[in-house]
């Protein structure tokens, strides 16, 4: 997002989501809204709250995502606190691709 | 410091406190131990290349292959798991494979080592088992029955085998952990019906293979061949590599490291069929370092900018000069394997040797510079908030 728009926006749930596309699955090279990780987002006065989930319980990058999430957020001045919260129901399926990361990735069947 | 950190109760807690809340204090010691065991590995293996470096006297020679596999390895796979599942418990399997290797290359009496690395390995298995209450997948299974090939290993080595008796096992171990992750991410492609079976009937084959190399090596080697060798055909050309090849940065990298390693995949497939137990000492290191050094370490090499930050929660931002360690590492192999193992040459033979273990030393010096270099630009005021994107 252009910077002076990411000053001037308020913060809004599409504001919210707009930024995490550029939370990028480094193996993959696809963001992690596109992979249909997140699940929800809420807004509380300045406060935000990203409701996700890992591709499987066993994946150890829960942590790191999370770091960049914060990282990621911090961009916008409108926004404060961030929590990022990590749910397993529902499990994640690969039905919640986007059709984009469905090409970037080659889906096959 | 608050006025806390002045008394002593204050200052315990203040310690308990950063310990809590900072990863990395916590887990960058289970890292060292790994480490450790690293460098013990790679001395037994200048000792076993017969490079007249000191240490002859000691059982490092002997002790590289469970140094590098499960001191360093399992170590690592272990931390992985137990941050993965996120249960205090879980850290017990790091802690006691790093300390039973280390522990055994000491010269520990009786089978201390060997009985901490079973711990280890059961510990690993009831992750999985955990993981698998929670929700049953094909993936998890796959990696859990690694843990058991660990544990496997673990206790015929506690009951006094020789490490080549248990060496196919300790291959399974890692091989079934990377494919089970593999496997994993097939759903991304909408890999399905016949094509995941076929991956199933690959690491069918690769776990038949290690079972009967329990009872009979040699033909549970050439079985097990024929699962790795399976798998590696599958991966090159199904794997989600392929396509993400053709992104930039770290993703391009990553993928490149796992072709190249499905290619020392299918080597290690083909020797393991063709000669099972070999008795020719070439034949042997170039049937375990295909798949150690060309297939793991390539792996390794390949998630390290994703899973040192998830491990240690540091930044790991990717860098170009990677690639010299990577590429590194593949061209030791070809001087090893094709120039020295298969060509009866022991110059090459050495001189690949030692470029690999150069090449792994580059990784973690690359690793831990630009970790290094990440917090320092982020401690900087002036810089503002760090910008987002992996990539």
């Amino acid at each position: 997002m252009d910077p002076t728009q990411l000053l001037t926006t308020p913060l809004s749930t599409g504001l919210v989501y707009e930024l995490l596309l550029d939370v990028i699955d480094p193996e993959l090279g696809v963001n992690i809204v596109d992979l249909g990780l997140v699940y929800e987002v809420q807004i509380d006065g300045r406060d935000v709250e990203v409701v996700m989930t890992l591709t499987t319980q066993g994946c150890p990058l829960g942590g790191f995502i999370e770091d960049e999430i914060v990282d990621c957020l911090a961009q916008s001045p409108q926004i404060g606190r961030v929590k990022v919260t990590l749910v397993w129901e529902p499990p994640w399926d690969p039905e919640r691709m986007t059709d984009a990361a469905r090409d970037e990735l080659g889906w096959i069947s | 410091m608050g006025s806390r950190a002045h008394d002593g109760r204050g200052a315990r807690r203040a310690w308990m406190d950063l310990l809590t809340r900072a990863p990395l204090l916590r887990r960058a010691p289970l890292v060292a131990l790994g480490i450790t065991a690293l460098f013990a590995g790679l001395w037994g293996g200048l000792l076993r290349l017969g490079l007249s470096v000191p240490g002859a006297q000691t059982d490092l020679a002997e002790l590289h292959g469970p140094l590098m596999t499960l001191g360093f390895l399992g170590t690592l796979i272990g931390l992985e798991r137990a941050v993965a599942l996120g249960r205090p418990w879980g850290f017990a399997a790091p802690l006691a494979s790093g300390v039973g290797t280390l522990a055994a290359a000491a010269g520990a009496p009786g089978g201390f080592g060997p009985a901490l690395l079973t711990f280890a390995a059961a510990v690993l298995v009831a992750e999985h088992l955990v993981i698998d209450r929670m929700q049953r997948t094909a993936h998890n299974i796959v990696m859990g029955l690694g843990a058991v090939a660990w544990l496997a290993a673990a206790l015929l080595w506690l009951t006094g085998a020789d490490t080549s008796r248990f060496v196919p096992l300790l291959a399974g171990f890692l091989v079934l952990t990377i494919v089970g992750e593999r496997l994993e991410l097939s759903r991304l492609r909408g890999l399905g019906g016949g094509r995941r079976t076929a991956l199933l009937a690959a690491i069918a084959l690769l776990v038949g293979g290690l079972a009967l190399s329990i009872p009979a090596e040699d033909a549970g080697m050439r079985l097990a061949g024929v699962g790795l060798l399976t798998q590696a055909a599958w991966l090159t050309r199904y794997d989600i590599a392929r396509r993400t090849v053709h992104g930039r940065g770290v993703t391009r990298f990553m993928a490149l490291a796992l072709l190249a390693g499905y290619a020392w995949l299918g080597v290690a497939g083909v020797l393991w069929l063709l000669h099972g137990t070999s008795a020719d000492g070439y034949l042997y290191d170039a049937q375990l370092h295909a798949l150690f050094l060309g297939f793991v370490m390539s792996m390794v090499f390949a998630h390290a900018p994703v899973i040192v930050p998830a491990v240690l929660r540091v930044r790991l931002p990717f860098r170009p000069r990677f690639y010299v360690h990577l590429a590194l590492l593949h061209a030791s192999l070809v001087v090893r394997i094709l120039g020295g193992d298969l060509a009866d040459n022991v110059h090459l033979w050495q001189w690949g040797g030692v470029a690999g273990e150069v090449a792994i030393l580059l990784f973690l010096a690359a690793t831990g510079a630009a970790v290094v270099a990440a917090r320092r630009r982020s401690e900087q005021p002036d810089r503002g908030a760090r910008t987002a994107g992996l990539v």
